[in-house]
Order: structure tokens, then C-alpha cells, then sequence
């Protein structure tokens, strides 16, 4: 990795984005080409960054192709069952080995001059072996792989860092968390179909911090589906937030927004989870872990930098999980992919109905996704000029909150009341505020 | 779609007949004539947009819905967009031009005529002046009733592996 300079440029102090004391984020954040080439650097290229899920590659040679920071790689599960990731670039001239979406390989052969390389990576043959120096090491010749890969309960993450801590540390008490969705039946979850992908005129933390729990977008963002939902019965609780839900920020700028069904639309009225798995996560979950899930209306939350996941009810004791990436492409425009996914025990009825009713909602054409990105956008736009760039975001309704954490012996990572205040969204600024002006 | 060996061709009647259909139906979008283009649906309509996935040419393709709906979730999604109060992406609404062409049709000799053509949606809004574009092929079954056709399924494969454009929020 390239050293960065602590954070100090042309000698001055840090530049800082966030505003703890005023509560606020600077525009630039948002828009500016030069903060986006310092994510790439200090973010997206040493962090821990979703890749792919377990599923998406089920069978030997099975492939995808996606971006890891500046990188394009290859996620592929070896002849040994094991997964491995590449650089997407040939050795000797740069070409991509893959230049499509998904596949199966049975090795990768360069289109350009015929190198080839085995699943793992290793140079097979440039085809001209003969014309090289005798002391040629061709051992060294191979795909440049990622620098540490490592998977969580079938969420492939990878990292160019080679310093960077183990993933379950770094996911640290937000692993708890994300075991109660994708760890919570003993086949765990399964990608349903290929990935929506779509790009969109708006910075891609817009995106993360919308799912890290933005309470109060839902119902002025989001008044048509809210009213004409099939099963609007089961949504008529979302302007009133239940006491119960909570924030949750963890280290390393991870967080949630858990939301629970407001008195009266308990589970007898408006049964949650399915009935039938339900078993299962018994056997897997802890009871804390259940009780997380029990009359659990929608939850959100965010792995630092862009990995979201949203639970939502599609009908009475039908569940969507949906994760999406926020790939940054340049300051102000990303590229999202989002999945939709099932227990892989479910029946094959319950994935499709939760598949299509899960991207009605959210997805390249969802109802609720729809309304979001129009405002992203318009952000976007009002946002370029040198006059509003000089006026900052606000995050206020998290000032009377920060650092002020509920005492609690329930929920991992510190936990917020009520669950409709900026806090978690600007806890997550805040980190990523620190990593970028600390360059550590 | 309707199998090559036992439907044929439709006569150039019924062909004229389809293809005023299409317009027509067209038109009611481009004009936002949500309530009339919904007349024109069955109840038990199944309509799928998909999007492509990058495949090797000698690899099965894969096509990957982003909508699939029936007719009581797509009168909920045309009711959102039909209202000012209920849709952001909607208000203030796009201005579409959509182009239907390459229509061809058989039929079976049953009620319904298989019909397949390419749909051309260009699309401003206040977000993108410059507009953009939606184009793909559509697999429709048309059926004939008393009150004259109406569509009861169609699928349109979209010719893009990633949307430029944000999110969906018009019909195709």
C-alpha cells in the first residue's frame, strides 16, 4: 500500500469534514472528486469490502467479477472448494481474464496473447515460455491475488491490506448482529437471483448512511408506497416508532436502526418471521439473538464502508433480506448492486414470492428505491456549486445523543433512544471523517 | 412464447389490429393516461421486466427481473406514479417518448396472439435534461375479448446489464 502522509497536506493540520460540535458534515464530502480519490486510497483500498456471497458461486469454477476499491477481481471457488480472488488483469499486458458479469472456469486463458492460469491463480503457460530469460521465475507470474480474503457466515469480504485485523474483528460486535440474519438457519442464507445493478447521480455514502438508520425519511420519502402497499395493514405502524426500537453504533463506524412493530400489531395481529424456520434459528441463535428478532418490524444497518442490508415484511410471516453495495465511482455518482435472499431451507415458493415482493420494494425498479434516489440526485445537483458547497449538511438531531449511549446488558455496541435521531448516521460519519484525515 | 411448429403467423388484419393496439396503448403512457392504459390489462396479467447479466456467448444467458408483478401490485406501482402526492421520482413527472416497432405476432388459434416487439423509451426529467434511453424486447400475449384486446402478459428484456438512469419508475 502507499504510505499517506498522516493526514497532514502541504504541512498544514488535518482537514476535517465533520463537525462534532456543530453537528454538521461539509457538502464537499458528498460531492468532491478529490475526497473521493482519498476514499479510494484511505477506505476502499485497506478496508475490509464485501465482495460476493457464498452462494453466488456454488460449484467449482463458479465465478463473479466485481470491483474491490480501484480494483477489478475475480471471485471464484477453486478446485479445492475454497474460494480465491484475483486481480482481474493479466500479468503480462493487462488485459482482463473475465469480461463478463458470472461464469464457470475451468482455467483462465488471456484473449490478448494466450497466458493461462489455473483457478488458484497460478501461471499455467504465456505460450512463449521458451523465448524467456533461463532463470525466468514463473512462479512469480501469477495472478495477483487479493491480499487477505475471509468469509462470515457466507459474506465474502476481501482487503488489499495486509495489516488489516482479522474480518470478525474488524466486524467486531456488528458480527453479532449480522449473525441473526445470515447465520440463522444451519444452510444460511442464499442469494435468490443475480444482482440488480444500477448507477445513480449521488455520492455513494448517501446510500450507507440511509440504511445505517435514517428514521426520519421513511415517511415523507416514501408516502406512495406506504399508502398502497398490498399489505399496507402491516405498515400503518411506520409513522409511529415503537419505543423499544434503537440505534446501534459499533466500532469501526458500523451501525443499525432496529424498528419494532408498535403496541397493538404484535405477532398474533401481524405474524413476523416465518413460522416454519423459526425452529431452525432456534438452533442456531442465541436468545437474546431471537428476542432481537421477535416483533421485529424492519431493520437497517450498514457494514463500514458499503455494505447495507434492509429486513423487511413482504406479507404476514414472509421476510426479503436485501444487501447492497454502494460502489463509489466517482465523488458524486455510484454504482449500487442488490441482492435479495432466503434461508436456504426455505421452500422454493417462499424464495420466489419473497424474491419479486422483496424488489417491488427495493431493487432497479422498487416502489420504495424509486423516491429515494430522485432526492439523492436532486442533493447532488443542488450541491455542486462553489456557494452551496460552502453550506454544510446538518445532522443536529444527533448532538443531544452523541456519546451518551443507553446503559444496556442486551444489545452489543453502544445503543441509542429513541431510534428516529441522526445519531448512528453521524457516528458513521465521524469514523469515516477519522480515517480519512488520519490516513491510518 | 407461442411454439414455431403450431401457431403460425396472424393475417394482416389482425396484424393491423395488434399494432393499433400497441400504439394506442403507447400513447396512453407517453400522455399519462395511467386509468386507460389500465383497461387495457387482464386481471390476470403477469408483467416482468429484466435486466442482462454479462455472460461468456457460450455460456447459458441469464436474464435478472426487476419486476414481476401482478396486476395488484402493478396498479399499486402505476397509482404511486399516477399521483402527485404519492411519488418523488414521478413529481414532477418524466416526459416520455416511447417507440414500438419490429412488432411480429402468431397465434394458436385459441383467444391469444403471441406478439413480440421492440420497445425505445426516451426519457428527460427535471434531474436529466439530457435524457435517456430504455430500449429491449418485448414478449406480449395479447388476448382478444369482448371488449376488444387486452394485454395479459408481457416481459421486456431490457438491453442493459446496469441502468444508467437511477431506478425504473416508468413502464415500458
Amino acid at each position: 500500500m502507499q504510505k499517506v502522509n498522516g493526514g497532514k497536506r502541504n504541512g498544514k493540520t488535518a482537514h476535517h469534514w465533520v463537525d462534532s460540535k456543530a453537528g454538521t458534515v461539509e457538502r464537499a464530502a458528498f460531492i468532491s472528486d478529490e475526497v473521493y480519490r482519498l476514499e479510494i486510497e484511505r477506505i476502499f483500498d485497506r478496508a475490509w469490502i464485501y465482495l460476493a456471497h457464498d452462494s453466488e458461486i456454488p460449484n467449482t469454477g463458479d465465478y463473479v467479477t466485481r470491483m474491490l476499491g480501484s480494483a477489478p477481481v475475480i471471485v471464484i471457488r477453486g478446485s479445492d472448494g475454497g474460494i480465491h480472488a484475483h486481480l482481474n488483469s493479466c500479468r503480462h499486458r493487462g488485459t482482463k481474464l473475465c469480461r463478463t458479469d458470472s461464469g464457470n472456469a475451468r482455467h483462465f486463458v488471456c484473449p490478448y496473447h494466450g497466458w493461462s492460469y489455473e483457478r488458484d491463480g497460478t501461471l499455467i503457460t504465456t505460450t512463449f515460455d521458451r523465448h524467456f530469460p533461463k532463470d525466468a521465475d514463473f512462479s512469480k507470474l501469477a495472478l495477483i491475488p487479493v491480499t487477505q480474503l475471509e468469509t462470515f457466515k457466507g459474506l465474502i469480504f476481501g482487503t488489499w491490506n495486509a495489516d488489516a485485523e482479522p474480518l470478525v474483528d474488524y466486524l467486531g460486535e456488528f458480527a453479532w448482529y449480522l449473525e441473526a440474519f445470515f447465520g440463522r438457519t444451519p444452510g444460511g442464507m442464499e442469494v435468490l437471483a443475480p444482482p440488480h445493478r444500477w448507477r445513480v447521480k449521488a455520492n455513494w455514502k448517501v446510500g450507507a448512511l440511509n440504511f445505517v438508520g435514517d428514521s426520519q425519511h421513511v415517511v415523507t420519502t416514501h408516502a406512495g408506497p406506504l399508502a398502497l402497499d398490498p399489505v399496507r395493514e402491516a405498515r400503518k405502524g411506520f409513522a409511529t416508532v415503537a419505543a423499544d426500537s434503537f440505534q446501534v453504533a459499533t466500532r469501526n463506524g458500523h451501525g443499525c436502526t432496529v424498528s419494532y412493530l408498535p403496541p397493538g400489531m404484535e405477532e398474533d395481529a401481524y405474524q413476523t418471521h416465518p413460522a416454519d424456520l423459526m425452529p431452525l434459528y432456534e438452533t442456531m441463535l442465541k436468545p437474546e439473538q431471537l428476542a432481537l428478532l421477535k416483533n421485529l418490524r424492519v431493520i437497517v444497518g450498514t457494514v463500514f464502508p458499503n455494505l447495507s442490508l434492509i429486513e423487511s415484511q413482504v406479507s404476514p410471516g414472509e421476510k426479503a433480506v436485501t444487501i447492497r453495495l454502494w460502489i463509489p465511482t466517482s465523488g458524486s455518482e455510484m454504482e449500487i448492486l442488490s441482492w435479495i435472499l432466503a434461508e436456504r431451507e426455505a421452500s422454493a415458493a417462499y424464495k420466489a414470492r419473497v424474491l419479486k415482493k422483496g424488489f417491488h420494494n427495493f431493487g432497479a425498479a422498487g416502489v420504495f428505491e424509486q423516491d429515494d434516489l430522485e432526492l439523492w440526485v436532486s442533493a447532488t445537483e443542488a450541491g455542486h456549486g462553489r456557494v452551496a458547497l460552502q453550506v454544510p449538511y446538518n445532522f443536529q438531531t444527533a448532538l443531544p445523543f452523541l456519546d451518551k449511549p443507553e446503559p444496556n446488558n442486551t444489545w452489543p455496541g453502544r445503543i441509542y433512544r429513541p431510534s428516529d435521531t441522526e445519531v448512528a448516521q453521524f457516528e458513521f460519519m465521524r469514523h469515516w471523517d477519522g480515517l480519512l484525515t488520519s490516513g491510518a | 412464447m407461442s411454439d414455431e411448429t403450431t401457431s403460425r403467423e396472424v393475417g394482416d388484419k389482425d396484424y393491423v389490429a395488434i399494432q393499433r393496439f400497441l400504439f394506442r396503448e403507447a400513447a396512453c403512457l407517453d400522455r399519462r393516461a395511467f386509468d386507460a392504459w389500465l383497461d387495457l390489462i387482464a386481471d390476470d396479467i403477469v408483467y416482468r421486466v429484466t435486466q442482462r447479466v454479462v455472460r461468456d456467448a457460450d455460456a447459458p444467458a441469464i436474464d435478472t427481473a426487476i419486476v414481476d408483478e401482478d396486476a395488484i401490485a402493478l396498479r399499486a406501482r402505476v397509482e404511486q406514479i399516477k399521483s402527485p402526492r404519492l411519488t418523488r421520482a414521478e413529481n414532477p413527472p418524466s416526459f416520455t417518448r416511447r417507440f414500438v416497432s419490429n412488432v411480429e405476432a402468431r397465434e394458436e388459434g385459441g383467444s391469444e396472439y403471441f406478439v413480440e416487439s421492440n420497445i425505445l423509451l426516451f426519457r428527460t426529467r427535471s434531474n436529466v435534461p439530457e435524457g435517456s434511453f430504455y430500449a429491449g424486447e418485448r414478449h406480449d400475449i395479447l388476448r382478444r375479448t369482448r371488449n376488444g384486446l387486452r394485454l395479459a402478459r408481457r416481459t421486456v428484456r431490457l438491453d442493459q446489464a446496469v441502468l444508467m438512469d437511477g431506478v425504473l419508475s416508468t413502464l415500458l
